[in-house]
């Protein structure tokens, strides 16, 4: 049991924490509901106009789709490869295992700017530059290293009994794969998987250095806004981007549960 | 228990297990089992017992040797063609399945007629006493009823051979108790040929029609319950099954000279007058009485002190020690209620028969 002054420096310690973090949401979805022509906290006045703006605006809904078909790309090509790699990395011993675990670690260590201009070189040496797979498959890679995480954490916790049962009950590899293996780490892959599609949606520095004027995706649209004027329609962007976000969050929390991350080990 | 018939389920020759990792897993294992039987490996933790469990499974092959189930040789059938059961140490359900699709996945997996499978599902439910559980989780059921699923998961599609991998080992005393007897009922009343993994000897001797005791990877004896409990083949077995006491002493006419003093004993092997030997007995045949009691019956009677009293409820276990062997033995009392228990310190007498004390070889461990 907590005593009346430990309860109150929890709780202010609570709120202080929800209120700083939520804080900039707040500011963005105000200034986006604004009736005037600045981006401004409070608003003044309320309005949906920007959110029509928005809606209405041809280039801002054909980089929102190339974002979708980026991320797209990047869930597709990252679900399988970062399943399989996840699986075979916790469940067997292979040889380079830690030079692939380096790899793992690469995403904290280089910066993107470094690797994105390596995807770029490659890319245009192979004169794929200004079509959005590329793109796709660049946030795929360098992004690789988060499902793979995703997928080892679950599969570390199958009992490796549980696939020997499937044998004996009479279940070749393939059938104990999808029988017994995939089910037992589908909370990873979908993890990971979402985790995929949000990186790839926002993903801003790769995508700058590979997408040209024809191709820009969401996120280098708005950077090339922000040069010139922050106007509020930047606001009603920012307010749908955290709307997906939200949406993926309550997707993993139908499909997973939330509690996997909550757990404290 | 040797010999090879047309009859017999499982049959190992001469088999190895060498992980490379020093000390050969399972040396030289041979034995053979006739169908319907119920033989329990017996061993402590690290005896190999559960490696030549999984290579009769499949899951790992003899280095040399081969294993034959039901006649043919095992090694070229890949583990999910044999028509083999399993019940894992730790269940190892489908967490993601209900009873009733863990029950049916053995039968799909081996292309049973689908019109058949809820059938056999709920025949085998019943078997095991869950009918009525079929759509629950794993994660809703007891200790108890989850070994029950896993039992039937392992016999619906009637296999030839039931191996069982300590799953017991788990429980609590009184369900491990219950379990053991459901393991018996079910098997006699399909009269599956079963092969029960356990370090319990309580276990061994409540279940099995027949016992293999193991250690460090060697087979020591092969008999029936009783015949092991009466006749250990070396001391080690005696040790493992029962609570024996060991004395260290010389062969002589008529049985063991330990520090001087003439112990009344049968010899279970040729062993040469004047030769080292080993002495075991257990500690029910040891009888206890007041000093000077004369014991009639006993080929030996010595007088000795008690060392500690353990009261284990239907018995009383006492630790005599006899100055004229330089040793203490343990002695069973059983109904003490009767007399009044003998204190720490006391003098007693304690003698058994010539027939109960057991002499073995020096060299055997």
């Amino acid at each position: 049991m907590m005593s009346f002054s430990q309860k109150i420096t929890v709780w202010s310690l609570v709120w202080f924490s929800i209120i700083t973090l939520s804080l900039p949401t707040l500011v963005v979805l105000g200034a986006s509901l604004t009736a005037g022509n600045m981006v401004a906290f409070p608003p003044q006045g309320l309005s949906l106009q920007w959110y029509e703006k928005i809606a209405l605006a041809r280039d801002l809904q054909q980089a929102f789709l190339r974002s979708l078909i980026v991320a797209g790309i990047c869930t597709l090509v990252a679900v399988p490869v970062g399943t399989l790699a996840g699986l075979a990395l916790s469940r067997f011993r292979l040889r380079f295992t830690t030079a692939i675990q380096v790899y793992l670690l690469l995403p904290f260590t280089v910066p993107l700017i470094g690797s994105g201009i390596g995807l770029m070189l490659v890319f245009g040496e192979w004169h794929v530059l200004g079509s959005l797979w590329p793109v796709g498959m660049a946030c795929a890679v360098i992004n690789l290293p988060f499902i793979i995480w995703s997928v080892s954490s679950s599969a570390v916790l199958l009992d490796p009994d549980l696939e020997l049962a499937a044998q004996n009950c009479g279940a070749g590899r393939v059938q104990t794969f999808l029988h017994v293996t995939l089910p037992a780490v589908m909370p990873g892959v979908i993890t990971g998987g979402l985790l995929m599609f949000i990186l790839a949606m926002n993903e801003f520095l790769v995508s700058l250095l590979l997408t040209d004027a024809r191709i820009v995706t969401l996120p280098v649209l708005i950077y090339n806004s922000i040069r010139s004027i922050i106007t509020p329609d930047l606001a009603a962007v920012s307010v749908v981007f955290i709307a997906i976000a939200l949406a993926a969050i309550w997707l993993l929390d139908k499909l997973v549960g939330l509690e996997i991350f909550l757990k404290s080990k | 228990m040797s010999g090879t018939g047309s009859s017999d389920a499982v049959v190992a020759r001469n088999v190895d297990m060498d992980f490379g990792t020093g000390a050969m897993a399972v040396k030289q294992a041979g034995f053979s089992l006739a169908r319907g039987r119920f033989l329990t490996i017996l061993g402590p933790s690290g005896s190999g017992k559960t490696t030549l469990l999984r290579m009769i499974a499949g899951f790992q092959t003899p280095t040399r040797g081969e294993i034959l189930i039901g006649g043919k040789p095992a090694d070229a059938v890949a583990p999910h063609r044999r028509s083999v059961g399993m019940v894992f140490q730790k269940l190892a359900l489908f967490p993601h399945m209900s009873v009733e699709e863990n029950v049916a996945f053995p039968l799909k997996m081996r292309r049973f007629n689908p019109r058949e499978i809820p059938g056999r599902v709920a025949q085998y439910l019943d078997l095991v006493r869950l009918g009525g559980f079929a759509k629950r989780r794993i994660n809703e059921l007891s200790g108890g009823q989850q070994q029950r699923v896993a039992i039937a998961r392992a016999l619906v599609f009637e296999p030839e051979l039931l191996l069982l991998d300590e799953p017991l080992a788990a429980l609590d005393r009184k369900l491990r108790e219950e379990m053991q007897l459901e393991f018996r009922r079910i098997q006699k009343e399909l009269g599956v040929t079963t092969i029960n993994v356990t370090h319990d000897q309580r276990e061994a001797l409540v279940v099995s029609d027949e016992i293999i005791v193991m250690d460090q990877g060697e087979i020591q004896q092969h008999a029936s319950p009783v015949e092991m409990y009466r006749r250990p083949a070396n001391p080690f077995v005696a040790h493992f099954i029962g609570v024996s006491s060991f004395l260290a002493g010389r062969r002589t006419e008529t049985g063991l000279t330990v520090n001087g003093s003439d112990c009344a004993g049968q010899a279970v092997a040729d062993i040469a007058p004047g030769a080292e030997a080993r002495g075991a007995i257990r500690a029910e045949q040891v009888r206890i009485a007041a000093p000077g009691d004369a014991l009639s019956g006993c080929d030996t009677v010595l007088e000795g002190q008690v060392s500690d009293t353990i009261f284990e409820g239907e018995r009383l276990l006492y630790f005599v020690t006899l100055p004229a062997l330089a040793t203490t033995i343990q002695v069973f009392h059983h109904d003490p209620a009767e007399h009044a228990p003998y204190a720490r310190g006391a003098t007693v007498s304690v003698g058994w028969t010539a027939r109960d004390l057991l002499i073995f070889p020096a060299k055997d461990r």
